[in-house]
């Protein structure tokens, strides 16, 4: 069973981002669940969301304490996601503008933000950056390309839900993990 | 069979499209976290034209279920849901439900009680309604809670008592997962029409729950005491021709894992259950035998399963989301031990409380508790 752990800020689509990752597992042929944590929501306060796959029925209901991957939605949040908790193995994948590394764990990154906004993909919240991280996530967990836009395209069919497919295409291809 | 839909939903939505199979004509709603969703689901596919049924908006979960009541009275087929403190402030109404002997289904979505207010979840809401004359289903996963609904109006249906069908609020109502669906056909087959042989009807005036004399209200909470202890067979019943008709089994009075050979046998109901499977099987890699039982029924209390199931001199170690107060420890401990004693002298019983309010009740921690409780000379015998 493969853990995932959201972490990010209440407003950056991180529990879309969980549920689309639930559905690309079933749409890959597993089992996923998403389990995003709805505390008193507030725009801007830390949020987190379990995320798991497996190729057989999933019996866990708790958070992810010690997930394989770890996404943060913020560079301003590594440390803080990282110190809640990462199996030894584990690998982040982050959202930042820049190369980041993180010491000990295998690091992507995708600049999802920049990327977002040249789709003009934008709520009033600000760039959906769910998006392409869902497609960088996808590339790091090896789910197909074909699967992950087929996944977005049935969440959001019609002319208007295929722009979602550049944004997560460029993040599906230009995620790249760092120092390597 | 005929070919089922694989899907994804939380278990609010899995609960919302049992309603939608099982055909149900009523649904009187009253918002309540983390019930809400089912109620949001349940109206929109009343809008859509999708689940022909009246949705009934009420002033209160009182009001709620005093709808239901009527509804059922009438003959309907009926389901509400709510949580904690909505489930509280129906009680009086639930007494009414299962004294009238009317079949609704209640989803009670387990949160813990206010005061201090909290959202998430714990069990102190469903036990608290034991003496309500409800019959009781609590469910581990998002499929048994689509499952379990459909089983609990054929129950309810055939010996007219109502019944509350509990599962986590978050850890399953706001959890998205894959659900089957069965055929719709699949289902018919099942679940029939519901046929009351009694029903308020204006063209055939008669009364309903008038005063009655001791002489006249003995035998009738004696024969709701018996017909609630006769469900036990019907449950399992109702599981096995489920199973038949779709092909799905989450057990029927309990269900248990890697029991048969287990010296440590985890106890526990809902979510965490679930998760348990996972603290079990961490357990066995210690070279611990280890195993699980889970009691779906809670009301009645399925003691002779049990009883048939505990391995001899079994550690039992009950896992309690609730408190039992005035007891140290919870109410599943008092409930197990009460129809232990005198029977299953080899076992031996410990108790936890923990998981209250919600906090995270992770497969490690599980089976951190279980092995400090194996070695728990004095623990809560």
């Amino acid at each position: 069973m493969l853990e995932l752990r959201i972490n990010g800020f209440g407003g950056q689509g991180s529990v879309t981002l969980a549920h689309l990752l639930a559905q690309a597992a079933l749409e890959n042929g597993e089992h996923g669940q998403a389990l995003p944590f709805f505390g008193v929501e507030r725009r801007g306060a830390p949020v987190r969301a379990a995320v798991r796959m497996s190729p057989t029925t999933i019996h866990a209901h708790s958070q992810c304490e010690l997930p394989n991957f770890v996404v943060v939605m913020s560079e301003k949040l590594v440390q803080a996601a990282v110190n809640e908790g990462i199996c030894e193995t584990g690998t982040v994948i982050i959202n930042a503008p820049q190369a980041l590394a993180v010491n000990n764990y295998p690091t992507w990154q995708v600049d999802a933000e920049t990327i977002a906004r040249e789709a003009d993909l934008f709520s009033a919240d600000g760039p959906n950056i769910n998006i392409p991280l869902f497609g960088a996530v996808c590339r790091v967990l090896n789910i197909p390309q074909n699967i992950m836009e087929q996944t977005l395209m049935n969440k959001w069919p019609g002319a208007n839900g295929r722009r979602n497919l550049g944004a997560a295409g460029k993040a599906y291809n230009t995620v790249a993990q760092i120092g390597v | 069979m005929k070919t089922a839909q694989v899907m994804m939903a939380t278990g609010a939505n899995a609960a919302a499209l049992a309603v939608k199979s099982a055909r149900v004509d009523v649904v009187p709603g009253y918002p309540i976290t983390p019930q809400t969703s089912i109620m949001e689901a349940v109206a929109a596919m009343v809008e859509n034209g999708e689940l022909h049924a009246r949705f009934i908006p009420v002033e209160g979960e009182h009001s709620v279920l005093a709808a239901a009541v009527a509804a059922s009275a009438a003959g309907a087929r009926v389901f509400t849901a709510t949580s904690a403190n909505g489930l509280l402030y129906m009680h009086e109404v639930l007494h009414m439900a299962s004294g009238g002997r009317l079949p609704v289904v209640l989803c009670n979505v387990n949160r813990g009680i206010f005061a201090p207010w909290t959202l998430w979840a714990d069990h102190q809401d469903s036990f608290s309604q034991r003496d309500t004359g409800w019959i009781q289903y609590h469910c581990s996963s998002n499929q048994e809670v689509f499952n379990t609904i459909l089983q609990a109006f054929r129950v309810a249906e055939q010996i007219n008592i109502p019944i509350m069908v509990n599962f986590d609020g978050f850890a399953i109502s706001h959890c998205l997962m894959p659900l089957t669906v069965p055929a719709q056909e699949d289902i018919d087959r099942f679940l029939p029409p519901h046929q009351p042989e009694w029903r308020l009807d204006p063209n055939h005036p008669s009364s309903f729950s008038n005063v009655t004399m001791a002489s006249e209200y003995a035998p009738f909470r004696q024969m709701l005491s018996d017909d609630i202890m006769a469900a036990i067979p019907l449950v399992k019943q109702a599981a096995q021709e489920y199973k038949d008709c779709t092909g799905m089994w989450d057990g029927d009075s309990i269900e248990t894992y890697r029991l048969d050979d287990a010296e440590v046998v985890a106890f526990a109901v809902n979510s965490m259950a679930a998760e348990l499977k996972l603290s079990v099987d961490i357990l066995r890699e210690q070279g611990i035998k280890a195993g699980l039982l889970r009691p779906r029924l809670y009301v009645p209390f399925p003691t002779e399963d049990i009883i048939q199931a505990l391995p001899e001199n079994a550690q039992v170690m009950v896992l309690d989301r609730n408190y039992n107060f005035g007891h140290p420890g919870g109410i599943l401990a008092a409930e197990l031990k009460s129809v232990l004693f005198g029977r299953r002298n080899d076992v031996i019983v410990k108790n936890r409380v923990m998981g209250i309010g919600g906090i995270d009740l992770t497969r490690r921690f599980m089976a951190e508790q279980i092995l400090e409780m194996m070695d728990d000379k004095k623990g809560l015998l």
